[in-house]
């Protein structure tokens, strides 16, 4: 399973990657919604999406967004991973389209319990 | 008919929260403890005892702009700094930490923090990306929620403070405003090197 990690900071790009890789992904990251866009236009298309809010150029509203107009990306799973704790704000991103919301600061755990609500644990480690 | 206008009204619509007014020490200190155990370290503790924070610190902080406006500061040793980096990144941390990797890392502790502190407070309000540096001066030491604690036995603080100077002082109407707030005058902080 393929999983593209969008964060402006790489240290939790680096720390979401960990996680991921260590449930069987193949992971490739993005400093922003826009080079996030760049990599699914390139035919790269994961199963899974981790996509902070704030960030430079293109936040991860607007990439929510981008994705969710694209029919060719609609088996894409969306996955906010953000500080934007405001219950306001949780609405609003999983309005835009996002699947799951996934709060700042996480536990390894947390992320794959989301995945395992969200039927995206690879068998192996499901079982 | 007329009617006066002592300036009342305007003062009354004048009020904006100071942070004490909304946020205590304790949630501050619990916010940032659950940061600290989920991304530095299951084991990671923040201890409140407040130590001496070296002379050339460095902060991150993010701006929360709202009915509350302000910022929210880390600030710490450079070495403290950079072995935050090295728990936050396990075993994910490159051989050669660079400044731009400790930029980064203390960065987002900052956002983290920011972004619950901005949760416990009045919003809707917007959150600012990280920024790292001398932390922004305080502008109205009135202003200001702010914990010292040590982390492996280091001195780390975080405050959260307005970004906004302090409103004129209520006053009777005759009395001249134009003397009398000491919070205008060169608000500096008591404590940290550089906020």
């Amino acid at each position: 399973m393929r999983a593209l990690v969008i964060d402006d900071s790489r240290a939790m790009r680096r720390i979401v990657t960990a996680i991921l890789e260590g449930l069987g992904y193949e992971v490739r990251g993005a400093g922003h919604g826009r080079e996030g866009l760049d990599v699914l236009d390139e035919g790269w298309i994961p199963e899974l999406v981790c996509v902070d809010w704030n960030m430079p150029v293109m936040d991860g509203l607007q990439f929510v967004s981008a994705v969710r107009s694209n029919p060719a990306w609609r088996s894409i799973t969306l996955m906010m991973v953000t500080s934007e704790s405001e219950h306001t704000q949780i609405v609003r991103a999983l309005a835009a389209g996002a699947h799951e919301y996934v709060i700042k600061p996480f536990t390894a755990d947390a992320i794959r319990d989301k995945l395992g609500l969200l039927g995206l644990l690879p068998q192996e480690v499901a079982l | 008919m007329t009617s006066t206008d002592t300036g009342e009204r305007r003062r009354a619509a004048d009020t904006r929260p100071v942070i004490t007014d909304l946020l205590v020490a304790s949630t501050v200190e619990s916010i940032a403890g659950e940061a600290w155990v989920a991304l530095v370290g299951e084991d990671e503790v923040l201890v409140p005892i407040p130590g001496d924070l070296p002379v050339d610190p460095v902060s991150a902080w993010v701006d929360v702009v709202g009915p509350w406006t302000g910022s929210v500061v880390l600030t710490t040793g450079r070495d403290t700094a950079a072995d935050l980096t090295r728990a936050l990144l396990g075993p994910a941390v490159p051989e050669e930490l660079e400044d731009e990797d400790v930029a980064d890392a203390f960065g987002e502790i900052a956002n983290v923090v920011g972004g619950n502190v901005k949760a416990a407070l009045p919003g809707p309000s917007a959150l600012s990306l990280p920024d790292v540096g001398a932390a922004p001066a305080v502008r109205n030491p009135a202003d200001v929620c702010r914990i010292d604690v040590l982390w492996r036995g280091q001195p780390v603080a975080i405050s959260v403070q307005g970004a906004l100077p302090a409103l004129p002082l209520p006053h009777p109407p005759h009395e001249n405003p134009m003397h009398e707030n000491p919070m205008h005058e060169n608000p500096t902080h008591e404590n940290g090197a550089s906020l």
